[in-house]
């Protein structure tokens, strides 16, 4: 590297300057003049009081600038990156001259091997988000979903039930003969099942294509979902996949597992602009990688009530395949990995393979009349059409 | 000698350049950038602000800043993972009645993070006074976060009690906490007076304040029965002939307790800068005026939306003018198949990047309206005065804080910049 200054003119013109010194052991200014002097790595910067004469030496290479300066009246100037002490150059003529003299001049900045340190430091933060977002929560939620005793979970759900639908414009649908053929099929599901309570199936006034099992064995089937719905046998087999998420108490984990994430996400983001909804983002990842696993489980275990009922499980294939041909499932690059329910196709797949094991069919799920009510439970004459969203 | 007086040099040109700058590398780092576009921001401002002529000067770095919060953020989620855990095994058992017991033990987290706000709050100001320096001396904080988080829970409780009768001595006790904790090189400053000193500024909110309060109580007397009553039976309220005035007067009584509670921030900032000093007697005084804080406020808001309205516009109409460009065009009428996915992902990334972009810009304005005139006119009120006094004065070594601030960060009370 070449710190060479260039002339001696230079040089000279340098001697005629002054400037306001720190010495970083007393706030007390001190005026010097500054020359240069030295070729190559041997050039220094010399400091001279005014006043009382002592003498101090800048090694050229080592100089640095203090950088983002607000006005550029004065240019401050520190010996290398760590001393304390300062040099206030306002002169404008010392100061460009000084700046051409050293091409190279570097600004003050972070000491060597930051950059290995934060990377350890990016691995063990990632290292320890992961043990506790996907180790230690799901874990302990578990955990906790065992202790908890059914009479609690019942009233949980009743209380998300109450809660969840009203805040979304949502009324349940109380139609009596839609209502007995509801528990018509939740019945022949349920009979024989070895359930932690009992099931308690209802329809939700809410246009989108959407079931849930709440806590304590609430399931709510969206009006959506049963309009859809070409028939009986398919609300069977979203009824049957509920049933497995009550079995499997995975409402109560869910409650659970998010009650122990809460506030986690949201301080990777901290004040950066819109980082509220890249947590939102982020939360909905977790859940969603939190709920592949409990889905494919309710899937495996529909299947097996279905065929023991004489029902196709085909039957939640071909309700998929229908979302799927109205464009509804979010199937899409970034938003597959936001949907909850792991990649319909595959789902579709599973679900075929399962019927072609083979079942014995049994009698038909609901009666004609059955049916018609059964899709009329919240009222309003003749059912949407297909593929209609809220 | 004179006092030295502190002058304000940079212009609203530069920092506007600055802040585009590091806005949009914020933005396209996805927020990884922040930390040290926060530090650049430190560094302007504080070389701006000059007492008797020098530059401050700031030397914290953006690596040990993300550093820190690398730090600050794995200590915390151990921290908020352990309480979720423990909150959510006691709320279970004592859930066997009461199921409602669950969702108050997701209300618990917030709670048990205000400590810990408060723990925050010392330590990024302990940072920033440890990477703060004048004239080549640096500043410095003594340890004791922990202290001011329990006497900050401790007097906040206070105040919240008495409905803001004891708010002075929060105040002032914090304050002091802070400032006989804070040093300059060998110098420690100090916070003389009493809280006593305080209630003179406090008065008219407190007037304000409970005369509001009053009159919801007396507005609320005619209407809470008949509210209650359409609660308890699920009706709709029936309007009733109740006053309406003291809700009308209650509103007017919301502004100006708001008012006067910024008017109380600053004057009781102002009397405590009065009654400091610094070493052996130097004395310093800074005293913004509440009206001009306001104005501040007022016009740099007003000015901060109508500059981002225009902006806004113009990142709108230059967005549909590339999608129209690329072809995106939604398919039209009933027959219409359902757009390709791909066409979907393209619309959905052009609205994410305008709308980042509309918001960088109003970062931008913001700082170019608010921030910067509120820092130049607070800055610009400071005097020193006995500046020979200085010369008693030696270097403090350096201090290491490891969070770097890293706590605030994460916790989203960090503040302007």
């Amino acid at each position: 590297m070449e710190y060479a200054i260039r002339n001696q003119a230079f040089a000279d013109k340098m001697a005629m300057s002054y400037a306001e010194f720190f010495d970083g052991i007393t706030p007390m200014v001190q005026r010097v003049s500054l020359r240069v002097s030295g070729q190559g790595e041997a050039a220094v910067l010399e400091l001279k009081n005014v006043e009382t004469h002592a003498e101090i030496r800048w090694r050229l290479a080592d100089i640095r600038q203090v950088p983002d300066q607000a006005r550029e009246d004065a240019f401050i100037f520190t010996p290398d990156n760590d001393a304390p002490a300062r040099l206030v150059i306002r002169e404008a003529e010392a100061l460009r001259e000084l700046v051409t003299a050293l091409p190279d001049l570097k600004t003050l900045g972070a000491p060597k091997g930051s950059w290995r340190k934060m990377i350890g430091m990016v691995a063990a933060a990632v290292v320890a988000f992961g043990a506790i977002l996907f180790g230690l929560i799901p874990v302990m939620a578990d955990r906790g979903a065992e202790l908890i005793p059914p009479e609690t979970e019942m009233a949980l759900g009743q209380g998300l039930f109450e809660q969840v639908y009203p805040a979304m414009g949502a009324y349940e649908c109380t139609d009596p003969a839609g209502q007995a053929a509801l528990d018509r099929i939740q019945a022949r599901l349920t009979r024989g099942l070895d359930l932690p309570y009992p099931i308690q199936a209802r329809v939700v006034s809410e246009p989108s294509l959407n079931a849930a099992a709440l806590p304590g064995g609430h399931v709510t089937f969206h009006r959506g979902l049963i309009e859809a719905a070409q028939s009986p046998e398919e609300v069977a087999a979203v009824l049957a996949h509920e049933i497995g998420h009550v079995a499997h108490r995975d409402g109560t984990r869910a409650v659970l597992r998010t009650m122990g994430s809460f506030g986690i996400i949201g301080l990777v983001y901290g004040d950066f602009l819109g980082g509220s909804a890249m947590a939102a983002v982020s939360q909905q990842l977790i859940t969603s990688s939190y709920s592949r696993e409990a889905e494919e489980r309710a899937d495996a275990y529909a299947h097996e009530l279905l065929a023991r009922e004489g029902i196709s499980p085909g039957a939640l294939g071909v309700f998929f395949q229908r979302i799927r041909d109205q464009g509804l499932d979010m199937d899409l690059g970034v938003f597959q990995h936001l949907s909850t329910h792991p990649e319909t196709l595959t789902r579709i797949e599973a679900s075929a393979a399962a019927a072609a094991v083979g079942f014995t069919p049994g009698d038909p799920v609901l009666s004609a009349e059955d049916w018609a009510a059964l899709q009329r439970i919240c009222g309003g004459g003749a059912p949407l059409s297909g593929g209609t969203k809220g | 000698m004179s006092a030295l007086k502190t002058e304000f040099g940079g212009g609203r040109g530069d920092l506007f350049q600055l802040a585009m700058k590091t806005g949009f590398l914020t933005a396209l780092t996805f927020g990884l950038y922040r930390f040290w576009q926060t530090t650049r921001f430190r560094r302007w401002y504080w070389s701006a602000v000059r007492p008797g002529g020098t530059p401050m000067e700031y030397t914290g770095t953006g690596a040990e800043k993300f550093i820190g919060f690398l730090f600050a953020i794995i200590l915390l989620a151990l921290y908020l993972a352990f309480f979720n855990v423990v909150a959510m095994f006691i709320t279970i058992r004592l859930s066997a009645n009461t199921p409602g017991i669950l969702e108050y033990g997701a209300a618990a987290t917030p709670l048990a993070l205000i400590p810990i706000i408060f723990m925050a709050r010392y330590r990024a100001r302990r940072y920033i006074m440890s990477r703060s320096r004048w004239r080549g001396i640096r500043f410095g904080m003594s340890a004791g976060a922990w202290g001011y988080a329990w006497r900050a829970c401790l007097y906040s409780a206070l105040t919240l009690l008495t409905l803001g009768l004891l708010w002075p001595l929060r105040t002032f006790q914090l304050e002091k906490y802070l400032t006989d904790r804070s040093w300059f090189g060998t110098a420690r400053f100090t916070q003389f007076g009493s809280f006593w000193q305080l209630y003179g500024p406090l008065i008219p909110f407190l007037i304000c304040f409970w005369g509001t309060l009053a009159l919801y109580g007396y507005g609320l007397r005619y209407v809470l029965p008949a509210m209650l009553e359409s609660i308890s039976r699920g009706i709709p309220m029936v309007a009733s002939n109740a006053p309406a005035w003291p809700f009308l007067a209650g509103n007017l009584g919301i502004l100006l307790t708001f008012l006067f509670a910024v008017y109380y921030r600053v004057a009781s900032f102002r009397v405590m800068a009065a009654m400091k000093t610094l070493g052996d007697g130097l004395e310093f005084d800074i005293h913004p005026r509440t009206r001009t804080l306001v104005r501040i406020h007022i016009i740099g808001g007003i000015l901060t939306n109508l500059a981002t309205s225009v902006a806004a516009t113009i990142v709108i109409v230059a967005a549909i003018a590339i999608g129209m460009g690329i072809g995106i065009s939604l398919p039209s009428g009933p027959s219409a198949s359902v757009p390709e996915p791909s066409v979907i992902l393209a619309l959905t990334l052009l609205f994410v990047i305008s709308l980042v972009v509309i918001i960088v810009f109003y970062n931008v304005f913001r700082q170019i309206f608010i921030t910067f005139p509120m820092v130049r006119h607070v800055a610009e009120t400071l005097e020193i005065h006995e500046p020979s006094l200085l010369s008693t004065i030696r270097q403090r070594d350096r201090d290491d804080t490891r969070d770097a601030g890293g706590f605030a960060e994460a916790l989203n009370v960090g503040g302007a910049f």
